[in-house]
């Protein structure tokens, strides 16, 4: 016997009403199983066949339940004479139903069209509206999130929208503002754990003591660090992340008190994270951020401030301005710095404001056509139905109860159809949902939720209402018992009027969404078509960060490198190697830079420079091209040499822009004594920041100049070489088995993220208006044969009195272009009239691209000729008798 | 409320009660047999069948048979005197229908 069997049955059981469950459920189980196992001996599996019997059977038993527990429950209420109204209404909706269903049956190819129309717009709609809801509308998931604020520091000056927090001002802003119940800066880091096994890399979070207070996090085990721990004497102690403290301990409670070996230090355990602590970042280890209040190393905080109650950002926004340009006597680099504040979602997923704004507006679209299809072809069963109406309403049937009875037709088909796309459009949007998680910080999620019905369920009633009720009060307006034939001839002329508008409304939002997915395809293309400037093919990235405490000086970390570095390109299929402080798409480090006899700059206009250590071979294993003099050779950097630089081609542009050759000449940092380097080289401009970003001023100096201690490192191979990823490790290994290596990817993978979610939105929009295309001409194709059935008559009058096969055929291609024709200038004109929204998505395409307005035009009327073509062609075969004694 | 002719279902229900008492899945065996397995009755609608003719008075809830093994579960049904009343009526409809047909087209 079959536990499953019998769960599976108890879940359908579910669907009949509670009383007839109690009542009959155990003898309906028995009597599932008996049948379970006699269809067993006799079949010998249980496959779809049995399934979808008991399903059909236990669906029709519950339907039959319910409808008849409504109807005693009315005959109830209305024996007592209590709320006799209410009794009415439902056994009065019972009937609806039991009728309209009817209706249905008889006409069944109707029904179906008009479930799938519904169901194709409410998927795209769930399913988009599913990604909506978890980046803009979830609330996160801490203590009142409404108050809790993004911190950060702006410079435009250096043309950067976020610097990070330096620890002085913040020190200040906590101190003196009067807006915040409290605020904390963290920094993400990470480290090489020793112990049992392998070297694991772990990620961690260096945090003030006040982080706890302003998310609101109870520590699942031990508690938060004290101001005291948050000190550079304070002892070393760590909270785990819930995650990392079941895998690696395995949730074992003992592990309070006892000590991590990180970096070479010990650092004592004192406390385990809930999961709520993971949204803020991605760290498996906590740490007290343990600043000097005096140390200034620069804006690389991250901050968080949680507001008094009943607090605004913009007097939270004022009252640090305030503070932050009170520091200035002592603190002059707060002229150029500012406080940046917005809500935590606003600063994530701000830039993805515009491209969902853009996809739930053509979802919406998509799911308008698709109603104004259905109600099109209600329109035009409410026209047939005509006679039966008339009669009905002669027989005495109020017109509210005939309405009431066509819109339960409507609202039948639409919650069917409305069931259908939800569970379509979750199905569909799983995937996209597994995508996007880990393109976004991790308190955004995807996960279903009462929002999400909440939206379906209006979805639906709308759209039941905005289909069904035209066609539904059309038909009960029409005369008692209008006798067939009367007046047909003027009234169908409205009816095809009316129909024409529909179909001209389609047109346009079709094109104009059209034109939309044309430009956002047209602009995804043209970026990736983007010449990167470095090498994507073949080339494996990773990195290792050398511990300090192992490698205490730069000698170390420089005989480490070239070592490694020369084990490295050994390795068979090996073509190119580099280490280097960041590759092309993967990190930055900004700095100052001003060049000798330069015009003077004012400070307030000197951008952040891209700066780059790189070893000797970069150039040639990243393919970067040099425009003028010499890469990087071994003496560079060396003891005795003159240090040296290389520059790209925007820095030129930016800094030397007296046009003077920029090879031989010296920049540096500021600073009197900082050292003079030479340039000798300028690169070729490369996309570092993604290919729809602007490129910065850059420079690159020889590792040897400027050691690291944490790096990547790139290796090109052969196109035909398998990944070095694995010699790579064991070459790691064998020069220091204690060193992990980490961040594994290939430049295509990091490429094509960076390009994923304009891909996506791209694409995304393109589909729902192709499908939209396909909605509007459907619409088209069927108030064309619509028109021509009506106008038989006319039309076989016309062919007797002589007109030709050709002429009808042409007149009626040219009625029907002229409804596209007046809707494709609509699109077309709101189109270019939502130009401005537009360009929010495009990078390499002007919103008004003349080839996309043409493709999209061209497309559209050649597959509006074809909807034309067969109506006309039945048109044009009219037999003129026929048609004449048709009437 | 039961109609002339009545449903399939009802009509063999009622005939595999002629014999003697059933639980559920017994006539779900007997209908089986009876219609040489052309008619299984699924369980939902099985029970509904129950229900519907039990409230018109055709069948009536018995106690299981001693000679059975007893499972509370389980709930046999009888024939009631109206019921088989009614079978012997619709089995004479039915007949008369089959003549008709066999007057036009012998088969």
């Amino acid at each position: 016997m079959s536990d499953r069997g019998l769960r599976a049955y108890r879940r359908l059981l579910r669907l009949f009403p509670a009383r007839y469950r109690t009542e009959h459920g155990r003898a309906l189980e028995r009597l599932f199983l008996d049948t379970y196992a006699a269809w067993g001996r006799e079949r010998g599996r249980h496959g779809a066949a049995f399934w979808l019997r008991v399903a059909w059977d236990a669906l029709r038993g519950a339907a039959a339940e319910w409808l008849t527990t409504a109807r005693e429950s009315s005959h109830a209420r209305a024996s007592t004479g209590m709320r006799k109204e209410v009794a009415e209404m439902i056994s009065s909706l019972v009937g609806d139903v039991r009728f309209a269903l009817r209706q249905l049956a008889r006409r069944p190819g109707l029904g179906v069209t008009v479930v799938v129309l519904m169901a194709l717009g409410v998927a795209g709609n769930t399913a988009m509206f599913r990604i909506y809801n978890g980046l803009f509308l979830r609330p996160l998931p801490f203590a009142e999130p409404e108050r809790l604020v993004d911190l950060d520091e702006t410079a435009p000056a250096w043309d950067l929208e976020y610097v990070g927090i330096a620890y002085p001002d913040f020190v200040e802003w906590r101190a003196a503002n009067r807006t915040f119940e409290s605020m904390a800066v963290f920094t993400e880091g990470g480290g090489n754990l020793a112990g049992d096994g392998p070297p694991e890399r772990v990620g961690y979070v260096s945090a003030t003591h006040d982080l706890d207070d302003v998310l609101g996090l109870e520590p699942r085990l031990g508690r938060f660090f004290t101001a005291e721990e948050d000190h550079p004497d304070g002892p070393r102690v760590a909270l785990l992340s819930g995650a990392f403290w079941e895998r690696r301990f395995a949730a074992d409670p003992a592990v309070l008190g006892s000590t991590l070996a990180l970096d070479g230090r010990a650092v004592e355990i004192i406390g385990v994270l809930p999961p709520a602590a993971d949204f803020v970042a991605e760290a498996d280890i906590w740490f007290p951020l343990r600043e000097r209040r005096e140390s200034d190393s620069g804006w690389y905080l991250s901050g968080v401030g949680r507001l008094r109650e009943g607090g605004t950002l913009e007097a939270a926004r004022e009252d640090l301005l305030a503070v932050h340009k009170g520091m200035l006597p002592d603190r002059g680099v707060n002229e150029v710095t500012s406080p940046i504040l917005a809500s935590m979602r606003d600063r994530h997923l701000g830039a993805y404001r515009t491209s969902s704004a853009f996809i739930m507006g053509a979802v919406g679209i998509v799911l308008l056509l698709a109603c104004a299809n259905i109600a099109g072809l209600l329109f035009a069963r409410s026209i047939a139905r005509g006679p039966e109406i008339g009669i009905r309403l002669a027989m005495g049937a109020p017109r509210p109860r005939l309405v009431r009875q066509l819109l339960t037709e409507s609202a039948l088909l639409a919650v069917v159809g409305a069931a259908v796309g939800a569970v379509l459009g979750v199905w569909a949007s799983d995937r996209l949902v597994a995508r996007l998680a880990e393109q976004f910080p991790r308190w955004v999620t995807f996960d279903l939720d009462g929002r999400l019905v909440a939206f379906t369920v209006l979805l639906t009633a709308g759209s039941a209402l905005l289909f069904g009720l035209a066609p539904a009060l059309h038909a009960a307006r029409q005369p008692a018992a209008s006798l067939a034939g009367a007046g047909r001839s003027t009234s169908s002329f409205r009816h095809r009027r009316d129909l024409s508008l529909l179909v001209s409304g389609q047109v346009a939002l079709a094109l104009g969404l059209l034109v939309v997915g044309g430009l956002s395809t047209l602009d995804a293309y043209r970026v990736s078509r983007v010449e990167p400037g470095f090498a994507t093919e073949s080339v494996t990235t990773y990195r290792v960060q050398l511990p300090t405490a192992r490698y205490t000086d730069d000698a170390a970390r420089i005989a480490f490198v070239e070592s490694y570095l020369d084990r490295l390109r050994a390795l068979p299929g090996v073509e190119g190697a580099t280490i280097a402080s960041s590759l092309p798409l993967l990190g930055h480090w900004g700095w100052f830079y001003y060049v000798e006899d330069a015009p003077e700059r004012s400070d307030d206009s000197n951008p952040v420079v891209l700066m780059r250590s790189v070893t000797p071979g970069y150039f040639d294993a990243m393919q970067v091209e040099l425009v003028r003099g010499r890469a990087f050779d071994q003496r560079d950097g060396r003891e005795g040499t003159p240090p040296v630089v290389i520059v790209n081609e925007t820095f030129v542009r930016t800094h030397m822009s007296d046009g003077k050759d920029p090879i031989g000449r010296l920049i540096h940092t500021g600073g009197d004594d900082d050292p003079r380097l030479t340039v000798i080289g300028v690169s070729r401009d490369i996309k570092h920041y993604g290919l729809d970003e602007p490129m910065r001023p850059g420079v690159y100096q020889p590792l040897r100049q400027v050691p690291l201690d944490g790096f990547f490192v790139a290796l090109r191979t052969s196109p035909s070489a398998p990944s070095p990823l694995a010699e790579a490790r064991a070459v790691t290994a064998e020069l220091d088995p204690e060193l992990p290596i980490y961040a594994d990817r290939t430049m295509k993978t990091v490429l094509e993220r960076s390009l994923w979610a304009r891909r996506a939105t791209s694409w995304l929009i393109a589909a729902f208006s192709g499908v939209a295309l396909l909605l509007a001409v459907a619409g088209l194709y069927g108030v064309i044969s619509y028109a021509v059935s009506q106008r038989t008559r006319e039309i076989g009058l016309r062919m007797a009195l002589g007109a030709r096969a050709e002429q009808v055929h042409r007149q009626v291609v040219r009625e029907g272009l002229l409804v596209v024709a007046v809707g494709a200038i609509v699109g077309l004109l709101a189109a270019l009239a939502m130009g401005g929204v537009v360009s929010g998505l495009l990078v390499q395409v002007s919103p008004t691209e003349p080839v996309v307005y043409v493709a999209v035009t061209l497309l559209l009327v050649a597959v509006a000729s074809a909807a034309n073509y067969l109506p006309a062609r039945r048109a044009a075969a009219t037999d003129p008798m026929g048609a004449l004694r048709g009437e | 409320m039961i109609p002339r002719p009545m449903k399939p279902q009802w009509f063999h229900i009622l005939l595999a009660l002629g014999g003697r008492e059933l639980h559920g899945y017994g006539i779900q065996r007997a209908v089986l047999d009876q219609t040489d397995d052309e008619m299984r009755l699924w369980p939902a609608m099985l029970y509904r069948s129950l229900a519907t003719l039990e409230e018109e008075g055709l069948i009536a809830r018995a106690d299981a048979p001693a000679d059975e093994p007893d499972d509370e579960r389980r709930q046999y049904y009888r024939i009631t005197p109206a019921g088989r009343l009614r079978l012997r009526e619709e089995t004479r409809l039915l007949a008369r229908w089959v003549d008709a047909a066999r007057d036009v087209e012998p088969i």
